[in-house]
């Protein structure tokens, strides 16, 4: 990979060596010989100072292991970082969203302090000695438990992703963002350890006129999201572990709901109650938000899972294949996901979705999970229409913008996984489109 | 397509045949039913637990067995203090009334700020009326297809099924940065405001100014787009709605897995106007650098070196080993950190004891330890 990115950038490599040769030429015979690691053997311009110089970290101490005692990224990495813009944002940030940087990511865990971060009067910050989970409503038995007492109960870990409804929502009427991170960054995904819903109710006596149930946090928004009793029974979870670690403020601490593959917004953080009910509360986030509109007028309500999709990852607008040369052998690598299974297949096509070709999956392919694709393709340094398609076991198909558009129209603001395409340019450079053939 | 769960059968007829296969049969469990027979509801497929697992998943089954007895139950004022919905059929909705009069007084001190006057929203805030509600609900089959197309409005009036989420969302979510502050009296003159700017009649009288609102009237407002909404999931038949629509995938769409030639000509494509949206916080970078040095933030020990070390130490000119000469430094430290830390704190040649700072032995030990980081 070295050689590649030498070969494509000559004149700065050339120009950096020159100036490294010249400053060692500047120097005495001594600090020369002290600076090499092939001293006293003359460095030539064709040498990599990265290896031939000596290196501050290679001879003097590190930190000590007493520092860092909760360990941060390198801060050579400090780009990598959720980011937020304006336009989605609302109430000077307290109703707002930060975007996962997911063309950094790499497999299918995000870590925890880039996990996309949604909020709806700010991140709360709660005493977990000061916070409860109850359970009433209709049942024989309602339940208090402390924090302590929720994590006796026989945990389970599972990965999912949790993605909001509205990623890529700002793009139903066309392109918007030049970038991954903004056009898809509104989901993550993580190992969750909780305890199953279904293992806490058997002990309560659910009564059968029970079909809903209301899960609401305790923070600022109060915010309540009603969710059928055939999911709670199913897969639904109350998680208090993210990626072996307690779950970070930003989501939900010390406890949400995980609704596995459904909209992110049904799993509620902070939460605080549980009260299940003959019928549907109609919540707040159930009316003018997570409604999607249809062009008969008429809106699709309590749209729970977020359907099969996937977004090629690299390259992308905000890693483009700029470094390449011709002939160069690449990996094209994406993100599949459905909330409905798990992932069956991946398609690319090179020229926007006229004609496909299957990609391998690669590593742990597992229910509402990111799924990694891949497919090794040699760099002709023509522009191309690269786009990918996913399909679930559940036997649904990303469909094409235009297919996805014939039903849902243009203002649906949720629930878009219409298939994306990238346009990569003669030089490599990676813009964001959609094809409505 | 072939679907999965029709490997399910297949496969479980291997296992009864050949054994060895038993395992990865239990990997591929996948279902479109529960197994009380009834369809996923969300229109996607379920994993059982088959053979101790649950797709990949191993699973302890004991643990669904029940017999916990942690927690405890709660007592009637706990659920009262938290119980605080709203339901259409009015549970959760108390007793209180309010006038469009005080609710305008009340909006004004309390909501315009965000919602601007008249509920016309902005700065990133919800507007709360989109004229007449009767005539904005027709909006709703509007689609901006061209540049000039008008949008659908989607306000409390026009858009939203019931009336309850409005009193219930005000008095547990409103005003931001103060929730949970509003009477119930409040609550029902600002749903009363809202519902008169909305133009919208209960029980055929028009919401004025003098109008008050209490329980039973707010009971009775319907809502004009109460109808729009699809599945339907009120009444006991609402769960099971909801699964025959989801398991229709023509209600919201699904691909084809075209291959070849899957459409005719070129593709035709939309892009991004302009340069987009594309003011993000931070900007994109890909850069591996160390992040720039934000000011005003101290590195410890940095203010006291300044204050009290740098005039000898900032230089060799004073025979004291120079910040920042490695050479020098690296002489110091080979006497040993406690002897660099024990000569600091006593004093050493021309230098006394702890430069001549009050600190105490931990603090000067920070202003060591940042010179010789500055020296590395």
């Amino acid at each position: 990979m070295t050689k590649i990115s030498k070969a494509s950038q000559p004149e700065v490599e050339q120009t950096s060596r020159r100036d490294f040769f010249r400053k060692t030429a500047a120097y005495s015979i001594s600090a020369l010989a002290a600076a090499s690691v092939l001293a006293p053997v003359k460095i030539n311009a064709e040498d990599d100072p990265a290896i031939v110089e000596e290196k501050k970290w290679g001879t003097t101490f590190g930190y000590p292991v007493t520092d860092n005692l909760y360990g941060m990224p390198s801060p050579y990495e400090h780009n990598v970082t959720r980011r937020y813009t304006k336009l989605l944002s609302s109430g000077n940030y307290y109703a707002s969203i930060a975007m996962c940087p997911i063309q950094d990511l790499s497999g299918i865990i995000t870590p925890n302090g880039l996990f996309f971060s949604r909020s709806h009067g700010g991140v709360a910050e709660i005493d977990p000695n000061e916070h409860r989970l109850m359970i009433h409503g209709l049942v024989e038995k309602p339940l208090v438990l402390t924090m302590d007492e929720l994590k006796k109960y026989p945990s389970v870990s599972r990965i999912h992703f949790i993605e909001c409804p509205a990623n890529g929502g700002p793009e139903w009427r066309g392109p918007q963002f030049p970038s991954l991170q903004f056009a898809k960054g509104m989901m993550s995904c993580a190992e969750w350890t909780g305890v199953y819903i279904k293992d806490i109710i058997k002990d309560l006596g659910l009564k059968k006129e029970a079909l809903w149930m209301l899960a609401e946090g305790m923070d600022n928004s109060h915010m309540g999201r009603t969710v059928p009793v055939d999911k709670v029974l199913d897969d639904a979870m109350i998680v208090w572990g993210q990626n072996g670690e307690a779950l970070r403020p930003e989501q939900g601490y010390p406890i949400r709901l995980l609704v596995p593959g459904w909209e992110g917004n049904l799993s509620v953080k902070w939460l605080g109650r549980l009260e299940f009910a003959a019928e549907p509360f109609y919540a707040k986030e159930e009316t003018a938000k997570y409604t999607a509109l249809k062009p008969s007028g008429k809106a699709i309500q309590h749209f729970y899972a977020n359907e099969v999709n996937s977004v090629i990852t690299s390259p992308c607008p905000d890693k483009p294949w700029t470094d390449l040369k011709k002939g160069d052998v690449v990996e094209i690598e994406g993100l599949a996901w459905s909330g409905m299974g798990t992932v069956e297949g991946v398609d690319i096509s090179f020229d926007g979705g006229k004609n496909w070709t299957e990609a391998s999956l690669k590593g742990l392919v597992l229910p509402k999970a990111w799924t990694r694709f891949s497919y090794i393709y040699k760099y002709e340094g023509k522009p191309l229409l690269l786009s990918s398609r996913a399909r679930d076991d559940g036997g649904h198909i990303q469909p094409s913008v235009k297919e996805e558009r014939d039903v849902m129209g243009v203002e649906s603001v949720y629930h878009r996984n219409g298939i994306a395409t990238w346009e990569v340019t003669e030089k490599g450079e990676v813009i964001n489109v959609q094809v409505l053939s | 397509m072939f679907k999965s769960y029709h490997k399910v059968l297949l496969s479980t007829v291997l296992v009864v045949a050949a054994t060895s296969t038993a395992a990865y049969a239990g990997d591929k469990s996948v279902s479109d039913t529960y197994a009380n027979g009834k369809k996923v509801i969300d229109g996607g497929v379920t994993y059982p637990v088959a053979k101790g697992k649950t797709s990949s998943y191993h699973v302890n089954e004991k643990a669904s067995e029940g017999g916990f007895t942690l927690g405890r139950k709660p007592t009637d004022n706990e659920v009262k203090a938290w119980d605080i919905d709203v339901m259409p059929d009015g549970t959760g909705l108390p007793e209180g009334s309010g006038t469009v009069e005080d609710g305008d007084e009340i909006y004004e001190a309390k909501c315009a700020s965000c919602h601007f006057d008249f509920g016309t929203g902005g700065a990133g805030y919800p507007a709360l009326q989109g004229g007449n509600a009767v005539e904005g609900q027709k909006s709703l089959t509007n689609q901006r297809k061209g540049p000039d197309d008008d949008g659908p409005i989607r306000v409390f009036g026009t858009y939203w099924p019931q009336a309850s989420t409005m009193w219930w969302y005000i008095k547990t979510g409103m005003p931001h940065p103060a929730p949970m502050s509003l009477t119930d009296d409040e609550v029902y003159a600002l749903t009363a405001y809202i519902i008169s700017i909305n133009e919208l009649e209960i029980d055929g009288e028009e919401v004025d100014d003098e109008y008050e609102l209490n329980r039973e009237k707010l009971m009775k407002l319907v809502m004009p787009n109460k109808d729009g909404f699809e599945p339907v999931i009120d009444g006991p038949k609402g769960p099971d709605n909801t699964r025959a629509y989801f398991a229709d995938t023509k209600n919201y769409g699904n691909g084809t897995r075209c291959m070849k030639n899957c459409f005719d000509g070129e593709p035709v494509l939309a892009r991004i106007s302009g340069a987009g949206i594309s003011d993000y916080q931070p900007p994109i970078s890909n850069k591996k650098e160390l992040p720039p040095k934000k000011e005003g933030v101290e590195v410890p020990g940095e203010k006291t070196y300044k204050a009290s070390c740098a005039v000898c130490h900032a230089t060799d000119a004073m025979g004291a080993p120079a910040v920042g000469d490695k050479k020098a430094w690296e002489k110091v430290l080979a006497k040993g950190m406690d002897t660099v830390y024990a000569n600091a704190i006593n004093g050493l040649n021309g230098m006394p004891a702890k430069g001549g700072t009050t600190l105490d032995d931990a603090e000067l030990k920070v202003v060591v330890d940042y010179m010789i980081n500055q020296s590395k």
